[in-house]
């Protein structure tokens, strides 16, 4: 009998195979990471971002812990040397207060004050806007985000050409010469601060709110409420639980704003030296005292990175509830019954306080000669047309007339436009790179890295900036007032947001029309040019428009790197309101805020989506 | 036109878990290669391995005298210098080009004179129908359309290698039907060495000349599609190869009784004992039913059955019945005339047989029994065993 219970015969002997050395098997990786450039270019980006955005921080760790130039005799050290006076100074010293202690309860005051005044106007706005039946919700949709699109101190202009009293000079403000003389608090400092800040963020609650709202499916609700829950008891159990994560990444996100905000404080708070951290950083390094504001600056990054902390800890949390979301939520609508009306009214409301009303005072600013005063004989093109205008030494002539406003324009549409350009290639090739990089690692490192930016608010970034370039360094020159630095600080600080985008598309897109072309003998290049980039076209439209828009509307970041020789748009604004020149200040702010609504509203019809929504900067 | 050849191949992607070990496998010069298994068993990556978009962890990959991937000897040749052609499930076209651009792309990254690539395109759009299709891009096309678009992207620039991975599994079942035979047409047509990746059986066994069976990773069988489906490796390939499946019969322990015990005392009969933890397999064509032991022939493995269901397929009659409280399946193409409840005979024929080892593994032994007996170094029919019925 056979025996049976025998196995197969073993294949035949295999073909020789090289036996795998160690050597052998990092050789092969090296060949394969080797045989395109995806792993040099992100080990590139890896080095510049490290660089760009460490060297900074580290830059103003060490000179707020050395002894500046000129201040030896005051810190009783040669410069250079270590030394604690800085922080002695900003910290413990007789000015501290000033310098620091009532700025940062200015800031904590202003910052919570912001956030109560936005959350309740944005997160009502958003509740009536996607979870009720009032009417032309359409629109208020598009119109309530208005407000994010305006430069933030447009609406302070706005609200000193109202307000203004006759503590400070210049133009006077419309109550003012209508006789009434407005108290302080009501003039400048907190009060208005805080709201017209809160006017400008709102919007922002308003969109991440809406957005959790609407994911929520309102069965959720329904569910509870058939098991016997009423109303209110449905509202508290599963209703806000659900929002609460959305709330205060909303929250988190405006305090980090406010902390890095610099032309609101600097233009309503000066008059009665209300000074928050950010006016009081600026005030240190126009005083040329890098040492102080080296440290100042310091204390808004670590305030910044907590925030951040923060908030990425709650959108953790908040990923849990992401699986929850259903669909189908929007159509059952709370019917508002009889308020429907009252609750549009409200609505638009908010819209005309916080769109027309700006706006038309300004425009109105600008077309009058005593402001407040609707007669025939008083209004005037003037501050707009005008060849000469004597009695504005500063700045003699209408702004349309000035060479000053088209120099301005230029640079700001150069220089922003070469950072978002920048930006947007980078964006889309860091997208690149952590998508399609074999090495895990690699990916990882670029991911993290690009989101570094994120956590430092854009003003500390600027005074960093300046610390690290106001001299040379190494092989790197003094780039101090250099059309590059602007570009690299800009692009810089839009770097988390492209890069998320960027990512994001290159995701989505997926690695196979890619790997087709490979396969059909396409190299890197050949593959870059005629599938990445034609297929991404929308993404890097968005990407490149994105910073564009937020960066004209920048202030914070350039008031400290631009010099006389390269206005902004921006820093003329500023410079026409330490003018006391309200007219030509208000109407160089409408001509930014008529440039951002243009290119949000092209960008909007190129690229087919709603740019608002992502509106970051 | 070269023989593929992996040698020694293993993939992880994760450190320790391998998608492919150990792969061992030669796909000859203008043979068409199934790689066939369940989802998940490493089938797309052995492919992308093979076009390189994939890079193995240990072992060679080699095309004729050329060397591809050698993790031994540092040894990588990128993926647009192989030449190969390959067809995304996915089809992956791209959706900025035209139909045209799309088939035209190979050719220009070979740098193919104008006016050939314009006429070699045209020819592959024609092959494939699609030529009225060419100004269109590819969100204009439906699924099977586009599936065309993508067979006619790879047959442009006529490569020597054909990759194709689940090529057919987005179309519904005529459109399948009607690619299996185009693609079939185009390797018999471009003697090309063609891999494709299907987890159908099915589709393997009508195309390929020859299949794969892959699972976990592993290499269960290599053969021609009718060694593979009449003489499977292993329970995995019996049971994964044929539709119904094969009907497989764990021996289990010697007092336990069950249609694995019958089979294991037919086979002992004949040829000594299997192991008691092997399993008999006899497929459902070759598996009969008598509705009286007088049409039961002499000297085959028989046992007692109960109809459960019988399931008409239109072409052919499937039938449930329980055998020592096991199911079984009957195919038969002729019609079935008995009803659920019914008590009948089922045979096989010793032939029919297939007995597999503890570890799931064909035995030879009685492999060997089957030879000799066709060619009559053994009496037709072993000695008379009551054969289970007398349990
Ligand atoms: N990019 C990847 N990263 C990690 N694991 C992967 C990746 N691709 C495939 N795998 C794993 O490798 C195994 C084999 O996958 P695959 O080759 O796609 O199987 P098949 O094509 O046979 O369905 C699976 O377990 C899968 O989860
Ligand atoms: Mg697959």
């Amino acid at each position: 009998m056979a025996v049976i219970d025998r196995p197969a015969p073993p294949a035949p002997p295999p073909p020789t195979q090289t036996p795998a050395s160690r050597w052998g098997r990092i050789r092969y990786r090296a060949r394969v990471l080797l045989a395109e450039p995806t792993t040099l270019i992100g080990i590139a980006l890896v080095l510049i971002f490290g660089y760009l955005v460490i060297a900074p921080l580290v830059a103003i760790v060490s000179d707020a812990a050395r002894v500046q130039f000129g201040d030896d005799s005051r810190a009783g050290a040669p410069a250079g040397s270590l030394t604690g006076y800085y922080l002695w100074r900003v910290f413990r010293s007789p000015i501290s207060a000033s310098l620091f202690w009532e700025p940062l309860s200015h800031t904590v005051v202003v910052g919570l004050g912001v956030v109560v005044f936005a959350v309740v106007l944005g997160g009502s706005m958003a509740w009536l806007v996607t979870r009720t039946n009032v009417p032309g919700r359409k629109f208020l949709a598009g119109a309530l985000v208005v407000p994010y699109m305006l430069p933030s101190w447009t609406f302070a202009l706005a609200w000193l050409t109202l307000f203004k009293n006759n503590r400070s000079g210049g133009t006077p403000g419309f109550l003012e010469t209508w006789g009434v003389q407005t108290p302080d608090w009501l003039a400048y400092g907190a009060v208005p601060i805080i709201v017209t800040l809160g006017l400008h963020y709102y919007p922002f609650v308003f969109l991440l709110f809406g957005n959790a709202l609407r994911r929520i499916d309102s069965q959720l609700e329904e569910s509870a409420r058939v098991l016997g829950a009423n109303r209110s008891q449905g509202m508290r159990h599963v209703v806000l639980p659900l929002l609460l994560p959305s709330l205060s990444s909303a929250v988190l996100l405006v305090l980090g704003r406010v902390l890095g905000t610099f032309g609101t404080p600097y233009i309503l708070g000066l008059p009665t030296d209300y000074a928050m951290l950010s006016t009081s950083l600026y005030r240190s390094i126009h005083t040329r005292a890098p040492g102080v504001a080296a440290v100042i600056a310091a204390v808004i990054v670590l305030l910044g990175v907590l925030v951040v902390l923060i908030d990425m800890r709650l959108v953790r949390e908040q990923r849990r509830f992401v699986t929850i979301g259903g669909k189908g939520s929007m159509d059952r609508a709370t019917d508002l019954r009889r308020w429907r009306w009252p609750a549009y009214g409200l609505a638009m409301a908010v819209f005309v306080t916080s769109v027309v009303v700006p706006l038309v005072t300004l425009a109105l600013s600008t077309v009058t000669y005593a402001p407040g005063v609707f007669r025939a004989d008083n209004f005037t093109l003037k501050f707009w047309t005008a060849e000469s205008i004597p009695e504005a030494v500063g700045f003699p002539h209408g702004l349309l007339r000035s060479g000053d406003l088209y120099e301005a324009m230029w640079n700001s549409l150069r220089i922003v436009g070469m950072a978002a350009l920048v930006c947007g290639l980078v964006g889309l090739m860091v997208g690149y790179v952590v998508a399609r990089s074999p090495s895990r690692r690699l990916s990882g490192t670029l991911r993290q890295v690009s989101f570094l930016p994120y956590l430092v608010p854009g003003i500390a970034f600027a005074a960093a900036y300046l610390t690290l370039f106001a001299v040379p360094r190494g092989p790197i020159p003094a780039l101090y007032g250099t059309t590059l630095l602007l570009v690299v600080v800009m692009a810089i600080t839009h770097l988390p947001y492209s890069s998320r985008s960027g990512i994001s598309a290159m995701m989505q897109l997926g690695r196979e029309p890619e790997e087709a072309a490979q396969v059909a003998g396409a190299g890197w290049l050949t593959r870059l040019r005629r599938i990445v980039l034609p297929i991404q076209k929308g993404a890097l439209t968005t990407g490149v428009l994105l910073p564009f828009i937020s960066g004209l509307k920048e202030l914070s970041i350039v008031i400290m790197l631009t010099t006389a020789s390269t206005p902004l748009l921006t820093t003329l604004s500023i410079n026409l309101v330490d003018f006391g020149y309200r007219q030509q200040a208000n109407a160089a702010v409408l001509i930014i805020a008529a440039l951002s609504f243009t290119v949000t509203y092209l960008a909007q019809r190129a690229t087919r989506s709603n740019l608002a929504t992502g509106l970051g900067g | 036109m070269p023989n593929i050849e992996l040698i020694g191949v293993d993939k992880s992607y994760v450190a320790g878990q391998y998608a492919v070990r150990d792969l061992h496998l030669t796909i000859p010069d203008g043979g068409f290669m199934c790689l066939l298994g369940p989802s998940g068993c490493g089938k797309t990556t052995t492919l992308r391995m093979i076009a390189g978009l994939e890079q193995p962890t240990r072992g060679d990959i080699r095309v004729g005298s050329r060397l591809l991937d050698s993790v031994g000897q540092g040894l990588f040749v990128p993926p647009e210098k192989r030449g190969m052609g390959l067809v995304f499930q996915s089809y992956a076209l791209w959706p900025h080009m035209t139909v045209t651009r799309n088939v035209e792309f190979g050719l220009m990254m070979r740098k193919t004179p104008t006016a050939q690539r314009a006429q070699r395109a045209a020819e592959a759009m024609e092959m494939l129908h699609i030529a009225d299709y060419a100004a269109r891009y590819p969100s204009q096309l439906s699924g099977g359309q586009q599936q065309r678009v993508a067979l006619a992207r790879m047959l442009a620039v006529d490569p020597e290698v054909m990759l194709l991975d689940e090529p057919l599994s987005n179309l519904d079942a005529r459109l399948r039907l009607e690619m299996r035979a185009e693609i079939k047409r185009i390797h018999q047509r471009s003697h090309a060495t063609v891999v494709l990746v299907t987890h159908d059986q099915l589709e393997a066994m009508t195309m390929a000349t020859h299949v794969t069976v892959m699972n976990e990773g592993v290499v269960e069988q290599t053969g021609t599609p009718m060694e593979v489906y009449e003489r499977p490796a292993s329970v995995f390939v019996a049971q994964f190869v044929g539709s119904p499946p094969m009907n497989t019969m764990p021996f289990g322990s010697a007092d336990v009784a069950g249609p694995g015990a019958t089979v294991a005392d037919y086979v002992a009969a004949r040829v000594g004992r299997p192991p008691t933890d092997g399993t008999g397999g006899v497929r459902p064509e070759a598996l009969h039913i008598a509705y009286a032991d007088a049409d039961v022939p002499d000297g085959v493995w028989r046992a007692p059955a109960v109809v459960d269901t019988v399931l008409p397929t239109g072409s052919a009659w499937t039938v449930q019945l329980r055998c020592h409280g096991e199911p079984l399946y009957v195919q038969s193409y002729r019609k079935i005339e008995t009803t659920p409840g019914a008590e009948v005979t089922l045979w096989a024929a010793a032939s029919d047989l297939h007995v597999f080892d503890a570890d799931g593994r064909r035995m030879t032994g009685w492999d060997q029994f089957l030879r000799e007996q066709r060619s009559g170094q053994r009496p037709a029919a072993g000695p008379a065993v009551a054969s289970g019925s007398g349990r």
